[in-house]
């Protein structure tokens, strides 16, 4: 329900496996080997890297509220896990998916003037006709089976705030945590209130002043990868002595409270990943090949 | 009514989409994976509002059982239909029907999006309070039995529980929109103005400036609160009670419409029609309300009356004994009485100050449903008597329906409808 997470839509239908995910994934190749042998995409990771970062531009021309973009993010990640992206136009997907967002997070924005600052970032794929995006929000919401309600980690994130007594350098940290989450499958894959845990535990084990968290990923993600996951193994190991006394607080409350240790170390080797994979990242790699797909199938049209 | 082999199903113009789909090359453009012809018979018209129109249909091809499909008109541009995007309300109801599951909640059997519209299909349910109230007035007043009253008010306040503790303010609860299914139970209807209440990105009072029908308004509303709590859906609830006991809306006020600037105009007369009844509120009752935007113009009203006009203390006591006399509600008789406990939650319901107003919980815990035997789950339970069935009618004209407000029901007048009747026969 739209307070309680276990019964939610988003628990029941909206949680994968990894397996199952790639299994989907797989069974969209199965059905148009000739698409993807014709339209070679950039590897999943680095897709999610490119939608997530099509959908922030977006936001950041219409000064949008966090909540309404980490919405439209998955709601972009619902959506393809129903469809094949060769079949689809994903500008529309993503400008549709923030139309859409912004009405259920409750800050609505015009169709036309979304419309328009879209076909600002992305003329060539943008119709300046509103049907258009009105069509894509019926499939949208179709393929969601009007499962809108999204449960996003930031509400876990400040109410563990005063109970963990996070300073807020930390606070801030884990939120850009979040917010790195929205590029990866992450959303599909755990429930939001891991994913908060995993970014208060990154923020605390990793000071805020060690890294420049934009920008310049890999340190971090060397970081992470080598002294943060000791430090995770070692959350499962209550005798573990070490750590100091600020992360040993961290791990007793851990420890009590009922948080599958598993998913959140899990999730920060998924969060190591995103980081190292984005030093591959090319925007206009990316760009290239989905707009001469887009283009070649009239997708646009 | 109706049985399955009813032969007029598809006679209802207008409700199937007209497909048009075949013309278009596949794979663009979006095509409705579920059709709403291939599951459902359309037996009849049920209403309509702003929103669109209501239907009852049947299902087919194995979906069993009968089902009222709301459909959201698009808006229409000249001749042919375009897509404009969806209103944010038929959003949220979408959304929140279908996250939402509790047996006192209407129940959402599937959405169909086809062809530009919007079928949200719900379970049938015969009755609504509306109807239900209106029938105990004919053809002479006799009243609502005092156990069917509590069964009633239980089953809401179970409902709103549920929304409530989901963060959901149903924001437009009145007696049409509380529906009863043919074995007694209800069901809270018509989320279409609900909204989740934690902490909301904007204030909740931008967006839409009017909400809740006027005479089911929460007094800190008609004071210009732009802070909406769970409390303004008990104030309705309280008013709803009062009504299921005397039959008559108990706050009948008239509405002041927005002037061109559409500035939301203080509703002068609905808060004068609670003052007569609950006396003026003052800041010792009410601490907040001096801070009301709203305030100066309370002090103006009070002042514009003869002294004495307003009492400072409620007569709410006196209007329920008269009411339990005037509908013979007494312990002997045989409608039974809602007695000294109904009145302590009546009143705990019509608080003035919503901060001191009984919650959903409390009042479900009140004394009023302790006192007496077990509530049962089916209103119903040991009446005699038998209520209409919900009128179902072929004529679907379109008339343009967008000038009145509210849910229209054919062949029982909505509120404003029967308040004008009801002037009529005074006058």
């Amino acid at each position: 329900m739209a307070a309680n997470y276990w019964a939610s839509t988003q628990r029941r239908h909206w949680l994968f496996t990894r397996e199952k995910l790639a299994e989907i994934r797989e069974s969209f190749k199965e059905k148009d080997k000739v698409a993807h042998s014709q339209f070679p995409l950039p590897d999943q990771r680095l897709l999610n890297i490119y939608f997530s970062q099509q959908l922030i531009k977006l936001g950041k021309r219409m000064s949008t509220r966090q909540q309404a973009l980490a919405t439209a993010q998955v709601y972009v990640k619902r959506f393809y896990t129903k469809n094949e992206i060769r079949h689809t136009n994903p500008y529309l997907v993503v400008t549709t998916a923030f139309y859409l967002a912004c009405k259920m997070e409750e800050c609505p924005q015009h169709i036309r003037f979304v419309v328009g600052e879209a076909r600002g970032l992305w003329p060539e794929f943008i119709a300046p006709d509103v049907s258009k995006l009105g069509e894509c929000e019926f499939s949208l919401i179709s393929e969601m089976s009007s499962q809108l309600i999204v449960h996003h980690p930031y509400r876990t994130l400040s109410e563990l705030q005063p109970e963990l007594s996070l300073t807020s350098d930390e606070v801030a940290l884990a939120w850009s945590v979040i917010n790195d989450h929205y590029l990866t499958d992450l959303p599909l894959l755990y429930p939001p209130h891991v994913i908060a845990v995993m970014a208060i535990i990154v923020a605390v084990v990793f000071k805020p002043s060690q890294t420049s968290f934009h920008g310049s990923a890999a340190p971090l993600a060397g970081a992470m990868r080598d002294g943060g996951l000791n430090i995770l193994a070692a959350l499962s190991d209550k005798n573990g002595s070490g750590p100091p006394a600020r992360i040993q607080r961290l791990v007793a409350w851990l420890a009590e409270s009922e948080i599958d240790i598993k998913a959140v170390i899990e999730c920060t080797q998924e969060l190591v990943s995103l980081y190292e994979i984005w030093e591959q990242y090319s925007e206009k790699h990316c760009k290239e090949l989905l707009g001469r797909m887009v283009k070649t199938k009239n997708l646009d049209k | 009514m109706f049985g399955k082999s009813f032969p007029f199903y598809n006679s209802v113009a207008g409700f199937y989409p007209q497909s048009t789909d075949s013309r278009r090359p596949p794979g663009t453009g979006y095509t409705s994976k579920v059709r709403v012809r291939d599951r459902y018979h359309i037996v009849g018209f049920i209403s309509s509002g702003t929103y669109g129109r209501v239907y009852k249909a049947i299902g087919k091809n194995g979906q069993k059982g009968e089902f009222a499909i709301k459909k959201f008109k698009p808006d229409k541009e000249g001749e042919v239909v375009q897509y404009t995007g969806l209103s944010q309300s038929a959003i949220r109801e979408m959304a929140l029907c279908s996250e939402l599951d509790h047996a006192n909640v209407v129940q959402l059997a599937e959405i169909i999006l086809e062809d530009k519209c919007i079928f949200m299909v719900f379970e049938y349910t015969e009755h609504d309070l509306l109807q239900i109230i209106h029938h105990h007035t004919q053809p002479q007043r006799h009243a609502i039995p005092a156990a069917m009253v509590k069964s009633i008010l239980f089953q809401l306040l179970n409902g709103l529980l549920y929304l409530h503790t989901n963060w959901v303010l149903h924001r437009d609860l009145k007696p049409a929109n509380i529906l009863v299914t043919s074995s007694g139970a209800i069901r809270i209807g018509d989320l279409g103005l609900a909204r989740l209440f934690y902490k909301p990105l904007n204030s909740l009072f931008s967006g839409d400036k009017v909400v809740v029908t006027i005479w089911y308004r929460a007094p800190e509303l008609l004071m210009g609160s732009r802070h909406y709590t769970p409390a303004v859906d008990l104030w309705a609830v309280g008013c709803i009670f009062a009504e299921l006991l005397s039959l008559r809306p108990i706050f009948k006020g008239e509405e002041a419409k927005m002037d061109s600037k559409k500035t939301v105009p203080f509703q002068r007369n609905q808060m004068m029609k609670i003052m007569e009844i609950m006396g003026l509120p003052t800041k010792e009752t009410w601490p907040g309300i001096v801070s009301m935007p709203e305030y100066a113009q309370l002090q103006s009203l009070a002042v514009s009356r003869a002294p004495g006009h307003f009492s400072r203390s409620s007569n709410l006591e006196g209007w329920y004994q008269s009411c339990l006399k005037n509908n013979g509600y007494f312990a002997n008789a045989s409608a039974g009485t809602p007695g000294a406990d109904g009145y302590d939650l009546l009143a705990r319901l019509l608080e003035y100050d919503p901060t001191k107003r009984i919650t959903a919980q409390e009042a479900l815990e009140h004394p009023y449903f302790r006192s007496g035997g077990a509530i049962s789950a089916n209103c119903f339970e040991g009446f005699e008597g038998k209520y209409p069935h919900r009128r179902v009618t072929q004529d679907d004209n379109d008339i343009r329906s967008g000038s009145l407000p509210g849910t229209k029901r054919s062949g029982l007048p909505d509120d404003t409808l029967m308040g004008r009747a009801a002037k009529r026969l005074k006058e």
